[in-house]
């Protein structure tokens, strides 16, 4: 116990370094039962890193229309061009582009009551991304990286934390639980390929390490401590056989076509190597949903390769028997108005909108909520971003009200208030 | 090299002993320094007299706590420092060479005035500050106008403007944001009062007062109206986009004149006017008929819904009070208005401008008095944080610790290490009219930020200053060194397409977007992480200028030094600015020795230096 807490100390210090653990200490707010607290949160956090839950986060960026997806309202004045079309869960009508998902709607719940206040892209963004209103004072940690840091895999050559596309980051958490961005899903990411044979990368990292330990001895010991802890964790990732994880040539062309041959397709086909390799969090971005313009022509396409993507996500999920480990959410930053604009298009609205979920415990082929026939307000059991947030948790056996130490030495939990949305998982 | 080195050494004693006579001389002046500046009158201080008395305010603590303090650093390291924090550059090695083997016994007091001078001061500074403030942005489109903002700090820097100065200009900045650097600030909140006032608080005080936005705070003494009233600085601040602006820009502006909203807010919570007005019978209630023709008529039934609790089709004033207005603290208001917690969905009430420490705006000012005024009270002399603030950033940004930590945190509910060498600072650099440059001669010119590291003993952890503490290089200037290493005026770089940040797609914007902190982070929570550490191992943009195959800075080196001691050395000066140590000069000879490619072991050589501590950290 002893021996593990004092690694937890030196190995993840963020957050908590020794000054704000002095300050902290100081004013009485954790004193020597601090100590007895961390003990009894790394035991039950052990127990849980071994059960290999994770979580994929498909992330509509621009903020879906709730109307040309999960929540067609074709007989208002709402509808826009796009048709309804039954799902294989009788009396659960999404959109038309959606043909696949319809496919797989036994295992996806939907939730048509998501409600929130912020009509701002980055705003909004960054409140659905953390679980808390942006602040100039506080970088709040994404639910991303709050997750990687309860159940995440700390031995693990691969980051634990993943995203396809830039997002949202570990805020005050520090580096250790900032997410790996890739740009370019398939292929072994930027950098991490080395430029030279191993033996002479081996070599090279040899000699950094002598020149280095010259430098400690010198007054640089700290820095060189940090810079090599770095170091390792990026060349064992360099040299580790893992990283062919990144390698999507290694599944079937066949499978490669089902998740579909572009950007969101090979990233949900990585997601789910990555899970498989014991990664904890992995966000796959689909850019393209702000339509304020044309919205039946534009969305579309966009359209037809996420719902490729997540269907086929969600299958394989199943096939391999990780879908009930695994976490799949579908959402976006807002939902958009009902009235179509004079560009035939709709702007931003966060009074209502519709998320997706399937796996990790969730009861599929239900929806959860509803919003009122011209889908412009909640009509039945409004769902809050911390409702949402909650809910993920309990899927992961997160415990919500964990406290961290923000920088300033203020205390904030990884889900601000919120309740389970216990329809989902029962 | 090895005459160089000698003769090095015999300056350093030079130095050593000019610098420890100082103390005798000016003894006197001290102690009248001391006096006058608690008087009203303060007088220009000259930064030697100062740097002295800091040094010798921060020796005697050392003493009693029986601390030794390191010697001062040798002409490499120090030149490699003070070049870095001035300039945001490493020396070159010509620079190296000659500081060396300069004799002049002032030569760093001339070097630092140099630094000063040069036009890398102004930019290496106007990067840090850029950083300080859009690393907190509430929104990040307000990146668009970070290079007018680094242009025109450009600008303040090298005209040595006043930091007073430069602080009045970016709280009262209005205009096109693509055409108005100092509007950063505001613009990087969206002239939000709550952050403004927070942010403001934050950078100019070093107080951190937004905790009491939503309850006292619970460390310092702030109330929670302190906060509020602070916001009330800032309410009829608006950022709005400007029409037809290709590329799409915002404009900050003031909004005096209250809204159709607040008029109406105006009417609910006084509505007494309206009788006078309308209630033609005096009976205290108006009725359908009696609004007819005003301009209540159109909203009149809405408000019978809404407010006539004993529905007789009239409303009386407490029914008209009683109507609840829906919550619109960020829509404009000429006033402030403070959230009631207890009923979040009320309108709020009415903050006027006051500035915590106890300096109170008259009501009803326009916006650009009103934040004037914020400005005067903020940089008055009479308010000691504005000083100290900026002292206490600049000197643990020198010198890797502050006098506070973290560095944006010295409410007067904290304290301080060393207090009476921070308000000796504080002082000196309020009573030279608070003179940016002066400040920085100051803090370079004292012992306290000559010293050499040193590997620190436990008494050290609480007596800060006893030795150089290696702190991380930003990420500006990080890439600045790269670039001067490989003798390249860019770096090349990837094509990857993000069209959100057009203005950040040159090399050095990418770059910084990997390597960049927050710069009030402190420095033990800084730590690099493994995509920096990759990009530097294994990108192509670094292996690129380090083959020796295409006419690279290497190739050049592996030519030009056919012997091997002297292609180390050479190395050495170009990636650290210091001559290689015997034990090092031996590891990179065995190396080389051990490998049957010579040019590749000299690769091998420059990568690993490359991607050494030393050469992120400033030491």
């Amino acid at each position: 116990m002893s021996l593990y807490h004092h690694a937890h100390i030196q190995t993840h210090r963020q957050g908590f370094s020794r000054r704000s653990f002095l300050r902290n200490a100081a004013l009485g707010a954790m004193t020597a039962g601090t100590l007895n607290f961390h003990d009894l949160m790394s035991v039950s956090a052990e127990e849980l890193r071994q059960q290999g839950r994770s979580m994929i986060l498909l992330w509509m960026a621009g903020g879906p229309s709730h109307l040309e997806t999960f929540d067609p309202k074709p007989k208002s004045a709402s509808a826009g061009e796009l048709k309804a079309i039954q799902t294989s869960v009788s009396g659960i009508d999404i959109s038309e582009n959606w043909k696949n998902t319809a496919k797989v709607m036994q295992d996806v719940a939907l939730i048509r009551s998501m409600t929130n206040k912020e009509g701002n892209h980055q705003r909004a963004s960054y409140q659905m991304h953390t679980g808390y209103i942006p602040s100039g004072s506080v970088k709040h940690p994404s639910l991303g990286s709050n997750i990687a840091r309860e159940i995440g895999n700390r031995e693990l050559d691969i980051p634990t934390i993943v995203s396809v596309g830039s997002t949202n980051g570990a805020g005050f958490l520090g580096v250790d639980y900032e997410p790996f961005n890739i740009s370019n899903p398939g292929s072994i990411p930027n950098n991490v390929a080395a430029t030279v044979p191993q033996k002479r990368y081996q070599k090279r990292l040899g000699l950094l390490g002598r020149l280095d330990s010259e430098f400690a001895g010198r007054g640089g010991e700290v820095v060189v401590k940090n810079h090599s802890k770095i170091y390792n964790k990026a060349s064992s990732l360099v040299m580790s056989p893992q990283t062919k994880v990144f390698d999507l040539s290694q599944e079937s062309a066949s499978l490669r076509q089902e998740y579909g041959d572009n950007n969101f397709g090979k990233g949900c086909l990585l997601a789910r190597r990555l899970v498989e390799a014991g990664s904890t969090f992995i966000e796959v971005r689909s850019n393209g949903w702000d339509n304020h313009q044309n919205i039946s022509e534009v969305i579309t396409p966009i359209s037809k390769q996420v719902d490729t993507g997540m269907a086929a996500l969600i299958s394989d999920l199943k096939e391999r028997g990780m879908l009930e480990r695994t976490l799949v959410v579908w959402m976006g930053e807002f939902g958009r108005t009902p009235k179509i604009n004079p560009r035939a298009g709709r702007d931003h609205y966060p009074r209502v909108f519709s998320a997706a979920m399937a796996g990790g415990g969730v009861k599929g082929g239900q929806v959860v909520g509803a919003s009122t026939p011209d889908g412009s307000a909640v009509e039945d059991r409004p769902v809050t971003t911390t409702d949402l947030f909650s809910s993920i948790c309990h899927s992961l056996k997160v415990d919500p009200k964990k406290e961290n130490m923000s920088p300033l030495g203020r205390p904030m939990k990884i889900v601000d208030g919120g309740k389970v949305v216990t329809e989902l998982f029962s | 090299m090895m005459s160089f080195s000698m003769k090095r050494a015999t300056q350093i004693v030079c130095i050593f002993l000019f610098s420890v006579s100082i103390p005798l001389c000016h003894s006197s002046t001290f102690a009248a320094t001391k006096s006058s500046s608690q008087s009203k009158n303060r007088q220009r201080v000259d930064e030697s007299i100062l740097a002295e008395q800091v040094d010798q305010l921060i020796e005697a603590e050392l003493v009693k706590s029986k601390v030794k303090p390191a010697q001062l650093a040798n002409d490499e390291d120090f030149l490699r420092r003070v070049t870095f924090d001035l300039a945001g550059r490493k020396p070159t090695t010509s620079e190296v060479i000659l500081f060396g083997l300069d004799s002049n016994p002032l030569k760093r007091k001339t070097i630092i005035n140099d630094l000063l001078k040069s036009e890398d001061y102004a930019v290496n500074w106007a990067r840090y500050w850029r950083d300080v403030i859009y690393l907190r942005a509430t929104n990040a489109r307000s990146r668009i106008n970070q290079n007018e903002f680094e242009a025109w700090m450009t600008t303040q820097l090298s005209e040595n403007k006043s930091w007073d100065q430069i602080a009045t200009d970016m709280l009262t900045a209005t205009g096109d944001v693509r055409e108005n650097g100092e509007t950063a600030l505001i613009f990087a909140h969206e002239g939000d009062p709550a952050e403004l006032a927070s942010e403001t608080s934050r950078i100019f005080l070093g107080i951190q007062i937004q905790c009491a936005n939503c309850h006292d705070h619970p460390t310092d003494k702030w109330k929670r109206n302190s906060f509020h009233e602070l916001a009330a600085f800032f309410p009829r601040v608006r950022v709005r986009p400007v029409r037809d602006a290709m590329p799409r820009s915002f404009e900050v502006v003031s909004v005096d004149q209250g809204s159709q909203y607040d008029r109406r807010l105006q009417m609910f919570e006084d509505p007494s006017p309206l009788f006078k007005a309308f209630d033609r019978n005096r009976d205290g209630k108006l009725t359908e008929s009696e609004v007819k023709r005003s301009r209540l008529a159109r909203n009149f039934e809405q408000m019978l819904t809404r407010g006539d609790s004993n529905a007789d089709k009239a409303l009386t004033i407490k029914e008209i009070k009683n109507i609840a207005l829906p919550a619109n603290t960020r829509r404009a208001t000429p006033e402030y208005l403070m959230p009631d917690l207890n009923d979040p969905t009320s309108a709020g009430k009415i903050v006027h401008p006051v500035l915590f420490i106890g300096t109170k705006a008259p009501q009803g000012l326009k916006d650009i008095k009103r934040r004037e005024t914020l400005s005067k009270f903020l940089t008055s002399k009479s308010n000691p944080w504005f000083a100290r603030a900026i002292v206490n950033r600049l000197w643990a940004e020198m010198l890797g610790e502050g006098f506070y930590m973290p560095i944006d945190d010295i409410g007067p509910e904290r304290s301080a290490l060393y207090p009476e060498v921070l308000d000796a600072l504080a002082d000196g650099f309020t009573a030279n009219g608070y003179d940016l440059k002066w400040l920085y001669r100051t803090i370079t010119n004292t012992r306290a930020y000559q010293r050499e590291m040193q590997k620190k003993t436990p008494e050290q952890m609480h007596t800060p200053f006893a030795a150089q503490s290696p702190t991380r290089l930003r990420g500006d200037q990080i890439f600045t060194a790269i670039t001067q290493v490989f003798g390249v005026d860019d770096l090349q770089t990837s094509r990857v397409r993000d069209r959100r940040y057009r203005g950040n797609q040159t090399a050095r914007g990418k770059f910084s977007t990997l390597f960049t902190f927050d710069p009030s982070t402190a420095q033990d929570e800084i730590t690099g992480d493994v995509p920096q550490a990759l990009f530097m191992m294994n990108s192509s943009t670094i292996n690129n200028l380090l083959g020796t195959s295409s006419n690279t800075k290497l190739a050049q080196i592996a030519k030009e030094f056919t012997n091997n001691k002297d292609a180390i050395q050479e190395l050495y000066l170009l990636t650290l600015s210091r001559e290689p140590s015997k034990s090092e000069m031996k590891i990179c000879q065995d190396y080389i020795k051990s490998t049957d490619n010579r040019n590749e072991a000299l690769e091998d050589l420059m990568w690993s230096l490359v991607n050494s501590s030393e050469f992120i950290t400033k030491r």
